[in-house]
């Protein structure tokens, strides 16, 4: 029972992480028929956001000049809480600014991309797909340049555990689950009650429709790819303290994101939902028996499988990307 | 009767004809080449025109029937891997290695293109899918260390050899290997030219262009896709095994995510679509990586990644139009002389 309900929680962790990197992925590639191989770099620039945080926030508490050191008072909670003399180190609250000035970094990062290359190149996809890998491999060496080939160190932001349904789990990764959840929720009541939810579902049924009807496709396009990729920033900063923050980090999840979006679906937040929920749940369980490679290796042969059985995924949604012939 | 008609040879043209001589030209000079050149040369270039073959078979399939994957190293190391462990595990001849990694290339291909090609994905689904082939197999390579060497990957894969009735060729020296290099090329890229030029082509183009169209025309675009992808396959395995067998050594990034890159870099530098451009693209960007990893070995895939942005942008049809362009620019004013002239 026990093992059950830990592999359950330990696949609702990597479900969350998995959901937050491909609603991005989803939306754009939905919207603008667009695989931008560039979006786990949005993923390892936030976690290297929270790794330079932190660093940076251990430095300047262990000596600053009094003036640095009540900037970061007001700034970093878990500052006030040492100052104060309680146990938590300063870096507990640079994880909480992290959390914050990381999706602002992915988006900034988003921004350029999106003006300098994928705005050029909206009728030419497959040239999109040669453009963005381009530019990951320049993201991934300059980050590498930058801050060197090493794993970069990663402070517990959460300690201890929590009871959950009568077994002891790592408080940090129950926090993960509930942040995400929020988070997702967010994006789905944005996608469906608000305005700018509604322009982007008309955006993804049909771009010349839309504009036609007056929403301004350019904007919508744009911000769709911001927010895509402060969330795969957001998602960056939540694995950091458990995976090993390299420059590849985003690699590895840019490839289970894209199983994702094929089999959950382009184009729909509750698609993205169930391709994680099959991807990431799958992956867990197999990863109990047998080697996590060989595990990994099954899920894809399994997306593989699915993509032939249901081409439009588990979820379709309304996609121009569906149309798949007869398009150049 | 209708493969007569598929393949049918009509005289060669005049674009055609500087194609041609072109590709000669260049099959001379490679001829030429071991007379002044090191043994290093040598070895160098001989590897290239391997690569060179993996370029053409992925041209093939992107650049002729408009597939693209990311993933065509997978089978260059099913060719490699399938060399190296038959010949060194098994203690196979060299003959069988090479057929058992054709095989087994051609049976992947058509598993997963029947697969997918018949459930009508295309382009980026495509791309994706195929990437994910590439890094399946590069797991594979790398966990079933007792077959593959994993990490460290296979030394020493025995020189390629065929016995017939007694006599026994083996490729052992630098020349012979180099030769029988050239000559691969130059077949593959033949046949494939041969093939290409006529209804065939015509067919993959209108594929390539608007499948739908083509589909409605009576064609079977699936089946033809399926070929063109096995076939493709075949050819990346038969550089993979030649390259084992020539190198004598097999390693996981033979079937890595980025050799699968650096051949799409080279068929697009080329020119797609155009087989001679592939094989200059193989030559100018193998060529350049090597002196850049002479300078800074790290910093190779920064300039792969700012070649492939540059490419996009400014040379979308590769280097082998911007040679296309200049002469029709002198055509054009050759054709304005004579105009003025007469």
């Amino acid at each position: 029972m026990e093992a059950v309900v830990l592999a359950i929680l330990n696949a609702l962790t990597l479900i969350s992480i998995l959901a937050l990197v491909s609603i991005g992925l989803a939306i754009i590639f939905g919207m603008m028929d667009i695989i931008n191989f560039a979006h786990g770099e949005f993923m390892t620039i936030g976690a290297y956001t929270l790794a330079y945080i932190q660093s940076l926030s251990f430095f300047l508490a262990a000596g600053g000049r009094p003036w640095t050191r009540a900037f970061w008072l007001a700034l970093i909670p878990g500052y006030a809480a040492r100052a104060s003399g309680l146990e938590a180190a300063p870096w507990v609250g640079a994880f909480w600014l992290a959390l914050m000035l990381a999706p602002v970094a992915g988006a900034l990062v988003g921004i350029l991309i999106e003006a300098a290359v994928i705005r050029r190149l909206y009728t030419r996809p497959l040239e999109t797909i040669l453009a963005t890998l381009g530019i990951s491999l320049i993201l991934q060496k300059g980050i590498e340049l930058t801050f060197g080939s090493r794993p970069q160190i990663i402070y517990d932001p959460i300690r201890g555990t929590l009871p959950v349904l009568g077994v002891d789990y790592p408080a940090y990764r129950v926090f993960i689950i509930a942040f995400s959840f929020v988070i997702i929720t967010v994006c789905l009541v944005v996608f469906r009650n608000t305005q700018f939810g509604l322009d982007l579902r008309a955006l993804i049924q049909n771009r010349d429709m839309a504009e036609a009807l007056g929403i301004n496709t350019r904007r919508v396009s744009r911000l769709a790819f911001m927010a895509g990729a402060a969330l795969a920033a957001l998602a960056g900063v939540l694995i950091a303290p458990l995976a090993s923050v390299e420059a590849n980090l985003g690699i590895f999840y840019l490839g289970r994101a894209f199983f994702v979006v094929i089999v959950g679906g382009t184009g729909t937040i509750a698609g993205v939902l169930a391709g994680s929920g099959l991807i990431g749940g799958l992956e867990t369980a197999l990863s109990y028996p047998m080697h996590p490679s060989l595990a990994f290796a099954l899920v894809m042969i399994t997306a593989i499988v699915l993509v032939r059985l249901r081409p439009r995924g588990l979820i379709p949604g309304f996609s121009f990307a569906h149309e798949l012939l007869g398009k150049k | 009767m209708r493969l007569a008609l598929l393949f049918r040879q009509d005289p060669i043209n005049r674009g055609e004809r500087a194609v041609l001589v072109t590709f000669g030209t260049l099959v001379l000079a490679a001829m030429l080449y071991p007379l002044w050149a090191s043994t290093y040369g040598i070895t160098v270039v001989r590897d290239i025109m391997l690569f060179s073959i993996f370029a053409l078979s992925l041209d093939y399939l992107w650049g002729k029937a408009g597939v693209l994957t990311l993933g065509h190293a997978t089978f260059f190391g099913i060719g490699a891997y399938a060399m190296g462990i038959l010949t060194i595990k098994v203690g196979a001849s060299s003959l069988a290695g090479l057929f058992a990694g054709l095989g087994m290339a051609a049976a992947l291909a058509l598993v997963v293109g029947t697969f997918l090609i018949f459930a009508g994905v295309r382009l980026q689904y495509f791309a994706i899918v195929t990437i994910a082939l590439s890094l399946v197999s590069t797991q594979i390579a790398l966990s079933s260390s007792a077959l593959t060497g994993g990490d460290a990957g296979l030394l020493g894969v025995p020189p390629f050899a065929i016995e017939l009735i007694g006599a026994r060729l083996e490729l052992s020296d630098h020349l012979s290997q180099y030769f029988v290099a050239l000559s691969l090329v130059t077949m593959v890229y033949l046949g494939l030219w041969l093939a290409c030029r006529g209804n065939y082509g015509k067919i993959l183009a209108a594929i390539r262009m608007n499948e739908y169209r083509a589909r409605s025309l009576g064609h079977d675009t699936d089946l033809h896709l399926l070929i063109a992808f096995v076939v493709s396959a075949v050819l990346a395995a038969l550089s993979g095994a030649v390259f084992a067998a020539v190198s004598g050594f097999v390693a996981p990034d033979l079937v890595g995510p980025l050799l699968s890159t650096e051949v799409v870099v080279w068929v697009a530098a080329g020119g797609r679509g155009t087989l001679l451009g592939p094989v200059i693209g193989a030559f100018a960007v193998t060529r350049l990586q090597q002196e850049i990893s002479s300078i800074a070995a790290g910093l190779w895939p920064l300039i792969l990644g700012i070649l492939f942005v540059l490419l996009v942008f400014f040379f979308p049809d590769g280097v082998i139009s911007v040679g296309r362009q200049i002469q029709a620019m002198l055509g054009g004013r050759r054709t304005l002389l004579r105009r003025q002239s007469a």
